[in-house]
């Protein structure tokens, strides 16, 4: 393509450096401020780890949900999604932002301090049979290593797909497509597993004696409601800015929309059989996680999922005009994203405070906080990157992707 | 039908056939046609023609609603099923949930919800495409074999209000038909064959048989058993009991244990205590000496294996649960169980009552093997207590109850 193309589908380098740098500053101010509000909460300093730990894994859950997005369009050699997959892929590669996030969870298990893993602190496994018996698995230098691991495959995985896909706009060799097809099946595959892994490390090790097999695999389709979301969300704003005009048509947002559908029945699906099976068996050492999800003000968080994350969602999106609406599909995008942080906030703060939910000026400023730096890293990737994979062989077939 | 044919000059004419070139020239015709004005008439194509439907003007099809409805009707069937079956018809307490909880019957409505949307998407796609078709006319026209492959047809239905064979030729040729073709009515008529009619009607009688039978075997008491219909696994290739195989020479199924060998925990050497025999004879005594304890117990292991038939007294017939239920349903196999008050049945020594609970008698199942050998002595020692309690004399009765008793 020439060059006054690849100009109109980049947001300009300077202006994207200046306001990545600006919202680094203001996020890291924001997360500052967070702990300062919330340490004055609660001098421990579960109050702020807790919540902090809700907003890292609600940001690093959409990036990863958009290198799953970007692996199966590989894999399913799709070509509608083209002209949609950059922005995915360059949210994926955005875990790199996440990574050193990781930071403040690693130093406090180093430091061996039980406010946010009870199971990092020597007294509490001394005193508790399963935990000394878990700690092959769960000790905090473990912990880091995994940690660590986990964010050098995903994030050398989303840069292997961003590199071949930018390489391949200036050169137009097909053979990196099929480079990148080759590479998917077996990405897939590690990124489930270490995803699974994460989930359990970072959220399941919350509660001591509680586990469940399915959990990272609702963890993964949450990830996926996330990430659809933000995904439609970026390409209707980016549209609106004229980026991508003439990219994206209805039919993209139409597809788009089916699979946000798909993620929220999948998700319901998981967390349904997920409880089904905990309720049905009554176990105790099951049970007591839904147990102060089941009762007091939480109830009412609980419910609030199933009926905004799945009920209205589900049958909002069933019929076909609010899919081929930008505004509703919008709509629906940013209620998903706030459902989804939802969702992560209910799996982590009952382990905070079991008795009732908080949510005060701390939360906000962490979440915005955080919020920003991701912002930020994403804008300083999108510097001198087209936003639409420009010599891609299957652009002609996205462009003239049509539903009927 | 023949005040039709009068009516119109044409008779006998079906419509016209207008062959296109192209998917383009089709859905152009197709515009053309809904422009002038005209409504009987269909777009045969080999594939679907993108933007045929609202070049023909068709309307969103209301299938999707027809899915949902039967989809919410398979939610509405699942839950009134689970909570007939479990909640009203029969009640029964499974794993201490409540009679009709919502999180068990998820999986039964969304497995009916699925199943009747899916039902509904098929038939009503069959339905409301206009399915079966028996004939149409433009099966008569070898050209249009080729609708299938290569060709793109429009018919025009001689049935349109505003149907002028001279006026539809001109329309279709000037919007680009490569051919027109006239095609007449079937002489035969538009009747499907009266096979298909017996063949429904035959369905239909073979359908309603079995629920006609059930009704009807249900409806009473029947002499003879009722009819094993669905076998499940009630019938395998095994060997059962005292059969016979050819693998062996003794030609016995059923192989002896070697000589000499005891299972583990089966040795039970002590008679009085197992077999309930003193010297071979009946024992006229408890192993273990009663005690309040082992009364408790026997009153609890008592209610739970042998209350449901025997009763919470002991007086049999109708009066345990089981029984009452099957004498209500009029269950024509079921014998009614003994009183244990019986003269027969009194006199017994204990010895005897321990081995009729650990094998059975006549109908009686046996219960040695779920009930360990001490507790079914402790119901031994209850059944001595129920027993006297309905034999009692003012002996029996403490003397500072007596005043409250009422002669």
């Amino acid at each position: 393509m020439d060059a006054l193309n690849s100009e109109k589908r980049m947001i300009p380098s300077a202006k994207a450096g200046a306001a990545a740098v600006g919202l680094l500053l203001v996020g890291v101010a924001a997360l500052g401020c967070a702990a300062a509000v919330q340490f004055y909460q609660d001098s421990s300093g579960g109050y702020f780890l807790h919540s902090y730990l809700v907003n890292f894994c609600f940001f690093t859950s959409l990036s990863l949900g958009a290198l799953l997005f970007v692996t199966l369009q590989h894999i399913a050699r799709a070509g509608w999604s083209v002209t949609v997959r950059r922005v995915a892929e360059l949210l994926a590669d955005n875990l790199a932002v996440m990574f050193p996030l990781l930071a403040p969870l690693a130093i406090t298990v180093l430091a061996g301090n039980g406010a946010l893993y009870p199971w990092a602190a020597p007294e509490s496994t001394a005193a508790d049979h399963v935990l000394h018996q878990k700690q092959a698995y769960l000790n905090p230098a473990f912990f880091v290593a995994r940690g660590v691991g986990y964010f050098v495959v995903w994030c050398l995985m989303a840069r292997y797909f961003l590199r071949l896909s930018v390489r391949q706009d200036r050169t137009g060799d097909p053979t990196l497509t099929l480079s990148m097809e080759r590479f998917s099946p077996p990405a897939l595959i590690l990124l489930v597993v270490t995803l699974t892994l994460a989930s359990c490390d970072w959220l399941m090790s919350l509660w001591l004696h509680w586990w469940s097999t399915i959990f990272g695999v609702y963890f993964l389709a949450g990830a996926a409601v996330g990430a659809m979301a933000l995904l439609i969300l970026l390409v209707v704003l980016l549209e609106r800015a004229g980026l991508l005009a003439g990219e994206v048509t209805i039919e993209h947002y139409h597809d788009l929309g089916k699979l946000l559908l798909a993620s929220v029945a999948f998700w319901g699906y998981i967390a349904f059989s997920q409880y089904l099976l905990i309720w049905y068996a009554n176990i105790p050492e099951e049970t007591a996680w839904y147990h102060p999800r089941h009762g007091g003000p939480w109830a009412w968080v609980s419910l609030g999922l199933l009926v905004g994350h799945l009920v209205l969602p589900l049958f909002a999106l069933l019929s076909r005009w609010p899919k081929r609406n930008r505004l509703s599909l919008a709509f629906w995008a940013v209620w998903l994203l706030v459902m989804h942080w939802i969702d992560i906030y209910w799996l982590v703060m009952p382990a905070y405070d079991p008795e009732q939910p908080r949510f005060g000026l701390g939360d906000v400023c962490c979440l915005g906080g955080m919020g920003a730096v991701y912002m930020a890293g994403l804008l300083w990737r999108c510097r001198n990157r087209s936003l639409v994979p420009l010599q891609d062989p299957r652009r002609v077939e996205a462009l003239a992707f049509h539903n009927e | 039908m023949e005040a039709r044919e009068q009516q119109r000059p044409s008779a006998g004419l079906a419509g016209l056939l207008a062959e296109f070139a192209s998917a383009e020239a089709v859905r152009a015709a197709a515009s053309a046609l809904r422009n002038a004005g005209w409504t009987r008439w269909d777009v045969h194509s080999p594939f679907p023609v993108h933007g045929i439907e609202s070049a023909m003007g068709l309307r969103r099809s209301g299938l999707p609603w027809l899915v949902l409805a039967a989809a919410l009707a398979g939610v509405l069937l699942a839950t009134g099923m689970q909570l007939w079956t479990n909640g009203i018809d029969y009640p029964m307490i499974i794993s201490g949930k409540p009679l009709l909880s919502l999180p068990t019957s998820v999986p039964i409505m969304f497995e009916l919800a699925v199943l009747l949307a899916a039902l509904a998407a098929f038939g009503g796609a069959l339905v409301l495409g206009g399915l079966p078709l028996f004939g149409h006319p433009a099966f008569s026209s070898l050209r249009f074999r080729r609708a299938t492959t290569d060709g793109f047809f429009v018919f025009l239905s001689a049935d349109d209000p505003r149907f002028d064979p001279a006026a539809a030729q001109t329309l279709l040729q000037s919007a680009g038909a490569v051919s027109v073709e006239p095609l007449q009515l079937d002489a035969s008529g538009r009747q499907p064959p009266s096979a298909v009619y017996w063949a429904l009607a035959t369905t239909v009688v073979l359908a309603l048989l079995p629920p006609v039978l059930v009704t009807w075997y249900r409806a009473g008491p029947k002499p003879n058993p009722r009819i094993h219909l669905i076998q499940d696994m009630d019938f395998q290739e095994k060997y059962l009991p005292q059969g016979s195989s050819p693998l062996f020479a003794d030609g016995r199924a059923m192989r002896p244990p070697a000589p000499g060998t005891i299972a583990q925990g089966a040795l039970d050497a002590d008679e009085h205590l197992y077999a309930g025999k003193v010297a071979g004879q009946w024992a006229t005594r408890f192993p273990v000496p009663p005690t309040a304890a082992i009364m408790e117990r026997g009153k609890a292991r008592y209610a739970i294996f042998c209350a449901p038939c025997h009763g919470l007294v002991g007086e049999g017939g109708a009066s345990g649960i089981t029984s009452a239920r099957a004498v209500k349903r009029r269950e024509p196999n079921w014998v009614l169980p003994l009183s244990l008050h019986t003269p027969t049945v009194r006199e017994q020594p204990v010895g005897q009552l321990f081995h009729t609970i650990t094998h059975g008698v006549r109908t009686m199942p046996a219960h040695g093997a779920q009930i360990p050998a001490e507790d079914r002595w402790a119901i031994v020692l209850y059944v001595r207590a129920l027993q006297r309690s309905q034999n009692a004399t003012l002996d029996d009765v403490p003397e500072a109850v007596r005043p409250r008793l009422r002669p």
